[in-house]
């Protein structure tokens, strides 16, 4: 029990005796992880903006008079990558025509009678799977036509596995860096010390005993730098959100709280680990160099 | 704590011959005076002991503990049983004179209510307890001395390495240190300590022993600073 006060006051000796230090490596903490952070924000919402665009894709199938409306869609849902189906029946469509028309509406009646044909309205889950789907409704006998934006599709199909990618990789070189830097800078710290851990060593102190201060302390520096980049983090995020808002009031950025809150979870837990294991690594490094006999 | 050193040679990188051939036995409760010129051996001997130099040849057996065997674990326990008097110190900078002292017991869990009895008797020993909350780096150069006895015997370890303990101190304060190490030797621990202070030598006998690069030249237990042996 001795030991573990020992070990905790040691700790605090070692964050407020260097204080300097300790607030470097904060700050480091802080700079890696904000932008960590800020990369997780951009692809998540490059990400949204994208799945919005492919929520709006719809294909349009346009049935045989023969043909039996409620029974093609039914046999449409089974279908993978359909989301939803909705009948447009004549009526409807005529009725969308109107609102498309606006003022101008009046217009119709000068059609006579009602030529639109019915039709059904699908929304898929992906723009990926559109010319599939395209294809499969093709082969069923009551479909006389569908309409879809094909080369739309192909776009949003290949911007969304181009970001996929490129989120990927920029987040594994993001993680990467910040873990390089951050252990970099817990180094220095250590090796700033590394005169005092031979010492310690040498007067009987176990490597557990002399490693845990230095683990802790980059627990609790991990955990302050990764908490301090998040609240910056959301600070600056909710301003641009506002920002974008006014600009560009098409721009959907994300602004659920539950789902940011999680987010800043991740970014915390996340950097509180990689701090406490880059400390770890490079105290144990420290300790077998000042341990073996020369 | 006996010592047994058996053809023990240390050479350090590129070709230097530190330690050759020593054959030494030590036993419990022995006090031994190291002499020699500077770069004889005597720290290498000594940091062979306490197993921060691994001889190239040869072994030392202290207490039973054969060391070139030991894992890090043993090591730590091992060395809570030696105090160290260091050449340069050793002490630690970010620590006042109090704290580095209580240092050791609390690496061994000692309860604080005992750490602070044993270092206030101790620093009050060396007469430091004016200036225990003092970081090293504040004190003149025979109060880290002190300190660094102090460190050394507050466990009052079962052998004391003192690596020129005296070297910095006018002769009142030597001779305190030396009722000291005396201390502690008449309590059952074996105390080696290296010097070149021919007074302390000749007033206090006891057994010697004198390297010459890296060779023992001379192993009298009658004691006495003779300097005129031969190879």
């Amino acid at each position: 029990m001795s030991r573990i006060k020992y070990i905790l006051r040691d700790t605090r000796r070692l964050i407020w005796r260097h204080f300097g230090m300790s607030l470097l490596t904060i700050f480091t903490a802080m700079s890696v992880f904000f932008v960590v952070g800020a990369m997780m924000l951009f692809i998540l919402n490059v990400k949204t903006t994208i799945n919005t665009l492919e929520d709006q894709l719809s294909i349009q199938v346009y049935i045989k008079p023969s043909g039996n409306l409620k029974a093609v869609a039914d046999k449409i849902k089974t279908m993978s990558n359909v989301r939803s189906v909705s009948i447009i029946t004549k009526e409807m469509a005529l009725e969308r025509l109107r609102a498309r028309l606006g003022n101008q509406s009046d217009a119709v009646t000068l059609l006579g009678e009602n030529p639109l044909p019915s039709s059904i309205e699908i929304k898929v889950d992906s723009a990926a799977g559109v010319p599939d789907t395209a294809r499969e409704l093709v082969t069923i006998d009551e479909v006389d036509d569908i309409v879809y934006a094909g080369k739309v599709a192909e776009k949003l199909m290949r911007l969304s596995t181009f970001v996929e990618h490129f989120s990927l990789v920029v987040l594994i070189i993001a993680l990467v860096t910040s873990a390089i830097v951050l252990f970099n800078t817990i180094r220095i710290s250590i090796y700033s010390r590394a005169e005092e851990i031979s010492v310690m060593l040498k007067v009987g102190a176990t490597s557990t005993y002399v490693a845990f201060p230095f683990v802790i302390q980059g627990f609790l520096l991990g955990f302050l730098g990764s908490l301090s980049a998040s609240c910056v983090l959301a600070v600056l995020y909710f301003r641009a959100v506002e920002a974008m808002t006014e600009l560009l009031p098409f721009f959907k950025m994300i602004e659920s709280v539950h789902y940011l809150g999680k987010l800043a979870l991740v970014l915390i837990s996340g950097g509180t680990v990689v701090s406490l294991l880059a400390s770890l690594v490079a105290v144990e490094k420290f300790i077998r160099k000042a341990g073996r006999p020369l | 704590m006996d010592i047994q050193f058996s053809g023990v040679s240390k050479t350090f990188p590129p070709n230097i011959n530190a330690l050759e051939n020593i054959y030494l036995n030590i036993k419990s409760g022995e006090f031994v005076y190291l002499i020699g010129e500077t770069g004889s051996g005597k720290s290498t001997l000594m940091r062979c002991i306490f197993r921060e130099v691994m001889p190239t040849r040869g072994y030392v057996e202290v207490g039973g503990h054969v060391l070139r065997k030991m894992g890090r674990y043993e090591l730590a326990l091992y060395r809570r049983d030696i105090g160290v008097v260091f050449q340069n110190f050793n002490l630690l900078p970010c620590l006042t004179a109090f704290e580095n002292v209580a240092f050791v017991l609390e690496t061994m869990g000692v309860p604080k209510k005992t750490v602070n009895e044993r270092v206030t008797e101790v620093l009050k020993n060396v007469g430091l307890w004016r200036r225990r909350g003092q970081y090293p780096q504040q004190m003149a150069g025979g109060e880290q001395q002190r300190l660094a006895i102090a460190r050394a015997i507050v466990n009052e370890p079962s052998l004391l390495i003192a690596d020129e303990p005296t070297g910095n101190l006018d002769d009142d304060t030597a001779d305190e240190i030396m009722q000291i190490l005396f201390g502690i030797n008449a309590a059952g621990a074996t105390v080696l300590m290296a010097t070149h202070d021919r007074g302390i030598v000749d007033t206090y006998r006891h057994r010697v022993i004198e390297l010459k690069r890296g060779r023992i030249v001379r192993d009298d237990p009658e004691g006495g600073y003779r300097a005129d042996v031969k190879d």
